[in-house]
């Protein structure tokens, strides 16, 4: 059988073109492509070179119209046993090929090429072209027989134009020759044999039998040549006469090879003719061809040579005549009947023949999974032979099913689509998408792929193509690793080392093998490093492009409708990235990544290879890095993976379609999930832009990064060391705060930053930052009190409590006048981890209040003229400072608050209260005092002890009992008064509560504990809550003020006496007299008595044993005192014994108002109000 | 007897393949099997026009092969059922209209994922009773 045939084979030249002396391959080819274009000669063009010598038996040969056909034949072949039946099977010229520059030696080259024509017995036509001759050949070629062409050296059209003359020579010589041989044939006959004809001797009748035969055949085989001459006419007459003989004889092997000829001349008339009528007479012919050939079966020859390859070939030519898809139905039944005949083949290379046409024919009817399963039959077949070069033959066939069974290589999938695939944008993502993965589904047929990589990887072995094995070994491990067996992975994977050993290092393959790699995450850049976009309107241009609040998504924000699908990433130059891939080894068998590092097609990027281990089974999360290196767009499709002594790239891609195709049970199994990895969400690669260098500020903490312990209200200053670690100067910093606790932040120093710019690369500042530790009873107060659940206690805080400084810093702007690329400014945050542990913790607070009676004196107390409270103090008395002079009530005063602190710490703490004084006197009458403060010793407290702490209140006293306490009250109802009692009192509470506001504040709380810490005390609420019930006996003075003071007009008797200027004597009448002074804005009206008591308490005014006498009144001295006026009452005493007194004034108020009700707290305006003044002593002297 | 069943899903992708001879030579009937569907994406891709083949599911003899008959149906939502059978005529689509029902019962568990090979075994044991079922009548 002969590979390529058709009907028209039949009308074909065989030439054999055969490389003279040595001829370089590419060359050979060229030369041989130039006379491919010359397979077709017109007879029109070759009657110049042809000369009638006798009359030619071609009578009827179309001379315009028809032509001859060559068939070149590449290093020829060998003579076929079937010549004589089939003429065109026999070599008729043979063409060499020499070129002259490789062998110049022109004798040995005619000499050779006449050595190899000896083979062709049946040439009729020999030439050998010298192409490329020198000078030298030129001169001495001549001379050189007639066979030998030289063509002289010249550009390629002109070589053409000689080839095609010495090919039309070439075709009027071989015209002459079939002339030649028609008319020897038609006279003398030739006798012609097939291995088909009994060897053994004849018998008599067989012997006339074989006579009429033989004219039968040489009527055939001048029709043979005839058709060879381009003369169909002429053929169809003697086939017709062939076959009438034939049928005669029954010789129906001749009789089939006729009719075939007849079919061949009828096409060559009709050349280019495609009408129905034709098809059906070509196809009842051709099956008649096929029915002789099957009848010239016979049994006794059958082992050794059989019809059977005619008749299958004669299926093919009919196969490939009829083959289009219209016709496909017919056609397939023509090739399955060939293919069932190909088991009763002897010869294995014929039915390699019939294997690869009957592919061929499938292929080209469309039916590509019929043609890949002959190619596969066709690799088979080759691989039967022990040779290499079968098994190259093998791998190639084999290469071509890969599509069809899609398991090609993506070396050659790339070759034709891919290059188109990676020019589209990325817009259309989706939809490449959904094609990859249409071509899954036809990927499982896993039965069918997994035999047809094995066969590849075999006869890629076999041919010694490590490149294929390892390919094919990859495709394998890759695709189809859970349908193989441990051991059977650990095979392929000594297929892939031994493959990689015989390849050079740095082989690249386009199949990757293992692991699976796939894009884990962009790890975003730490807080250190964030990158702002500025905002290029404001002077504070990083606001509005950071997402502020809690939220990272809000929905308010300004969305891009082109990039909202699409993340942002934004590399620097110079600056260090990290990509996290994932990567899984789901075989049994330890996998060492010799390197892997992220690739990219853009020119900007250098990544840093890694090594990797993989133990059987296991997927593992790596971290891959790499330097942006200049500014524009980065794309990362996947890694680069040196792996089993073999360069591959992995895509991203691929891997997502993979698992796309597993989530939807269209592959296998999921690498990442049989490794025990957990599902993870699709990560889409973002547009990653690089841009140009940009400053990186760099922080901590001077005295390290630990946390700062506080304790609760302690004040310390840390300081923050800022430093440039970029290649640019920062030009703009601004610092604020965010996060909980803010206000502990008591100051930054901006001055120390902003004096310090630009700070230029590897410049360092430090600024100080005042803190102040927040209470931790507090804040759980705060949140207990808004979130009015008073559950809570004690909770712990999270570290999330502290403030962060956030620094928003910048380079220079572009100096170019490119303003709309403003280069992105950094966040650099700074989280002050501040710690703040209990300190001194409150146990109560309460007021304390005492009072010691003041002595009678001449200039006594002086109430009236109260204001100057310190000059009391201050000057005349010269009173321990604790101690107080009431003014408004006369008397010696004491009140303290008193606070009670437990130390839980393990430290010490002093505690020193200090009361800034100012007075509340709006008047600013004593304003030098208004600055002063009061220092008190310091007290100390141990640990685990309690301490009490005084702190003196009694400077906080108002001056007058008015309105201003009880504004709204007043205003309201004005001099008609009482109607809402209960507004007033909320008002009245309102103004209190600021007032005690305002004495709180004046007080302070230090501690200090070692020698660093030092803090204040919070203790506001504690006061309050002590004060809120005393309030007004702290705060507001008594409507009315008592006071005594002797009346002194006989001081003389007192001076001879040499006793005090303000003493009393007994037996000496002493006038004395009460002030009463109005504290309030009204006139009070009200009745006054006075009593006088001994030291036991007894009244010694009245009664029977009465040891004072008086003169005046004491008792209900009606009296009206004006707003803020004094009144006296004049009276004297004589006191009898001597010894201590004590003088006491009291007074009922008639009418009183509402403002003296509210003093008193009492509601009902029957209850009488009854003022009583502080207790006065008399030091009565005796006298002999 | 029927060698061998086959559901090829729409986009050619095998759902359930299934022979039932006692030769190890499932290879072959797979290679046939995804030989056959060359024929059926012809008959897809060129629907002959005459009327009775319009709407017919049933495509009848797609092929023959050394000893096997290949035929073919065709659902409307383009899944494919195959038998191969040896020597033995498939004159009505009436085979394939029992399978297609149990296809039918198959995927339509909410448990199925469409585009997934079957696993089911009821699938499998009534695929197997109808194969057996044909073999019996048509022997008879």
């Amino acid at each position: 059988m002969e590979p390529d045939v058709s009907i028209e084979t039949s009308c074909m030249i065989r030439i054999a073109v055969l490389p003279i002396g040595t001829v370089p391959p590419t060359l050979l080819r060229d030369y041989h492509s130039m006379l491919l274009r010359h397979h077709r000669i017109p007879l029109s063009a070759i009657s110049s070179f042809y000369t009638e010598h006798q009359k030619s038996p071609f009578t009827q040969q179309p001379w315009d119209t028809g032509s001859l056909r060559f068939k070149f034949v590449l290093g020829g072949a060998p003579p076929s046993p079937w010549e004589d039946f089939q003429s065109n099977r026999k070599i008729l010229a043979v063409i060499g090929i020499c070129h002259c520059p490789s062998s110049p030696d022109l004798d040995s080259v005619i000499e050779q090429f006449n050595f190899a024509c000896k083979g062709y017995s049946s040439a009729l036509v020999k030439r050998c072209f010298a192409f490329s001759p020198s000078d030298s050949h030129l001169e001495n070629g001549a001379k050189k027989g007639e066979n030998l062409l030289l063509f002289p050296p010249a550009d390629l059209q002109m070589q053409e134009f000689h080839l095609q003359t010495m090919m039309q020579d070439i075709a009027a010589s071989l015209l002459m020759e079939f002339e030649k041989w028609v008319l020897k044939a038609e006279s003398a006959g030739t006798l012609l044999k097939t291995p088909l004809d009994s060897q053994a001797s004849l018998n008599s009748e067989e012997v006339i039998k074989a006579k009429k035969r033989r004219l039968a055949r040489a009527q055939k085989t001048i029709g043979d040549y005839c058709l060879l001459a381009g003369s169909p006419v002429d053929a169809n007459a003697h086939y017709s006469t062939a076959l009438e003989l034939a049928r005669l004889t029954s010789d129906f092997f001749w009789y089939a090879g006729a009719l075939e000829g007849s079919v061949c001349a009828l096409l060559v008339d009709r050349i280019g003719q495609k009408d129905p009528v034709l098809e059906e007479e070509v196809r009842y012919r051709y099956n008649s061809v096929i029915l002789h050939y099957r009848k010239s079966f016979i049994h006794d020859n059958a082992q050794r040579v059989s019809p059977l390859s005619f008749e299958l070939e004669a299926t093919l030519k009919l196969a490939r005549y009829l083959c289009r898809r219209e016709l496909a139905k017919d056609v397939v039944e023509l090739l399955t009947s060939a293919a069932d005949g190909a088991k009763s083949l002897i010869d294995a290379s014929d039915r390699l023949i019939l294997y690869v046409e009957i592919a061929r024919l499938f292929g080209t009817l469309g039916y590509q999974r019929k043609a890949a399963f002959f190619s596969r039959q066709v690799a088979q077949l080759y691989l039967q032979q022990e040779k290499r070069s079968a098994a190259i033959c093998a791998l190639q066939v084999l290469a071509m099913t890969t599509k069809a069974y899609r398991v090609q290589s993506r070396a050659s999938i790339s070759k034709h689509s891919l290059s188109g695939e990676t020019g589209s944008s990325y817009a259309d993502g989706g939809k490449r998408h959904h094609q990859s993965v249409v071509s899954l589904f036809e990927s499982q047929w896993s039965t069918l792929q997994m035999v047809v990589l094995r066969e590849i990887l075999l006869s890629a072995v076999r041919a010694g193509d490590p490149l294929a094995a390892w390919s094919a070994a990859a495709r394998l491990l890759r695709s189809y690793y859970p349908l193989i067996t441990p051991a059977g992975q650990n095979g392929l994977a000594s297929a892939l080392t031994n493959s990689a050993e015989r390849l050079p290092s740095g082989t690249r393959c386009a199949d990757p093998a293992l692991p699976f790699v796939r894009l884990y995450s962009f790890p975003m850049l730490p807080s250190q490093m964030d990158i702002i976009k500025r905002n290029p309107g404001r002077d504070d241009w990083w606001v509005g492009s950071a997402p502020s609040g809690p939220f990272i998504y809000t929905p308010y924000s300004k969305v891009d409708p082109n990039d909202s699908s699409k993340q942002e990433l934004i590399w620097i130059v110079g600056e260090p990235v990290q990509v996290l891939v994932e990567l899984a080894n789901p075989c049994g068998f330890d996998l060492r990544v010799d390197s892997i590092y992220l690739s990219t097609h853009s020119e900007n990027f250098d990544a840093f290879p890694v090594i990797v281990d993989l133990p059987p089974n296991s997927s593992k999360v790596i971290t891959l890095s790499g330097i942006p290196t200049s500014v524009g767009v980065v794309t990362i499709p996947g890694c680069t993976v040196h792996c089993f002594g073999v360069v591959t790239e992995h895509l991203f891609r691929d891997v997502d379609n993979l698992l796309l195709g597993a989530a939807q049970g269209l592959v296998l199994s999921d690498p990442f999930r049989c490794c025990g990895s957990a599902k993870l969400k699709n990560v889409s690669i973002p547009d990653i832009s690089v841009v140009p260098p940009l400053p990186l500020l760099l922080s901590h903490v001077v005295g390290g990064d630990g946390a700062i312990i506080l304790y609760e209200g302690e004040i310390r200053d840390v300081w923050i060391s800022v430093s440039n670690a970029g290649t640019v100067p920062v030009e703009q910093a601004h610092i604020s705060l965010s996060g909980k606790n803010q206000d502990s932040v008591i100051s930054i120093a901006y001055e120390a930053l902003k004096s310090a710019l630009p700070l230029k690369p590897g410049a360092e500042v430090t600024v100080p930052v005042t803190l102040k530790a927040w209470q931790l009873g507090l804040v759980d107060h705060e949140t207990a009190s808004t979130k009015s659940a008073s559950g809570s206690t004690g909770r712990h805080l999270k570290d999330g409590s502290s403030p962060s400084l956030l620094i928003h810093y910048s380079g220079p702007l572009m100096s170019s006048g490119d303003q709309s690329v403003l280069p992105p400014g950094r966040r650099l945050v700074v989280p002050l981890q501040i710690n703040v542990l209990q300190g001194l913790s409150f146990v109560k607070a309460r007021l304390l209040s005492m009072e010691i009676p003041a002595n009678v004196g001449e200039n006594l107390s002086t109430p009236v003229s109260v204001d100057s409270t310190e000059g009391i103090i201050g000057s005349e008395n010269k009173m321990e400072k604790l101690m107080k002079i009431d003014p408004f009530r006369g008397s010696w005063g004491l009140r303290f608050l008193e606070l009670e602190l437990f130390n839980p710490t393990d430290v010490v703490f002093e505690i020193s209260v200090s009361v800034r004084l100012e007075n509340s006197n709006k008047d600013g009458l004593s304003s030098d005092q208004d600055a002063t403060e009061y220092g008190y010793p310091k007290t100390r407290i141990d640990r685990d002890y309690s301490a009490r702490v005084l702190i003196p209140l009694e400077h906080f006293k108002l001056p007058i009992l008015d309105g201003s306490f009880f504004v709204k009250d007043l205003k309201s109802d004005g001099s008609t008064g009482g109607r809402n009692s209960s507004f007033s009192e909320k008002n009245t509470k309102a103004e209190l509560d600021a007032s005690i506001k305002n004495l709180i504040s004046r007080i302070k709380v230090r501690w200090q504990s070692g020698r660093n810490s030092s803090g204040e005390l919070n203790i506001k609420d504690a006061i309050q809550a002590a004060l809120q019930t005393s309030v007004m006996d702290v705060l507001l003075p008594d409507p009315l003020t008592f006071g005594f003071r002797l009346v002194r007009k006989d001081s003389e008797k007192a001076k001879k006496l040499g006793l005090p200027k303000d003493s009393v004597l007994a037996h000496d009448m002493t006038p004395m007299e009460t002030i009463v002074r109005n504290n309030t804005m009204e006139v009070i009206k009200i009745s006054l008595s006075v009593t006088c008591r001994d030291v036991a308490g007894e009244n010694c005014i009245e009664g029977s044993k009465g040891t004072v006498l008086w003169s005046g009144v004491l008792d209900e001295i009606a009296m009206e005192v004006l707003p803020l006026q004094e009144s006296r009452h004049c009276f004297s005493l004589y006191f009898l014994v001597p010894g201590e007194y004590t003088l006491v004034a009291a007074a009922v108020i008639d009418d009183a108002n509402n403002i003296l009700r509210a003093r008193a707290k009492t509601d009902s305006p029957d209850e009488p109000i009854f003022c009583r003044g502080p207790p006065f002593h008399v030091r009565v002297t005796g006298t002999v | 007897m029927i060698a061998c069943v086959a559901v090829v899903g729409h986009q050619n992708n095998p759902l359930y393949i299934q022979s039932f001879t006692e030769a190890d030579d499932a290879l072959k009937l797979h290679h046939i099997v995804h030989c056959s569907l060359d024929v059926v994406d012809e008959r897809v891709n060129n629907p002959k026009k005459s009327g009775p083949t319009l709407n017919e599911t049933f495509l009848g003899l797609l092929y023959p092969t050394e000893n096997y008959k290949v035929y073919g149906y065709l659902t409307n939502t383009k899944v494919k059922f195959i038998i191969v059978t040896t020597h033995l005529d498939v004159r009505d689509a009436d085979f394939f209209r029992r399978f297609h029902a149990a296809y039918v019962d198959a995927v339509s568990n909410p448990f199925h994922v469409p585009g997934k090979k079957i696993t089911s075994t009821t699938f499998a044991e009534r695929v197997s009773t109808i194969v057996k079922s044909f073999g019996l009548s048509s022997a008879g």
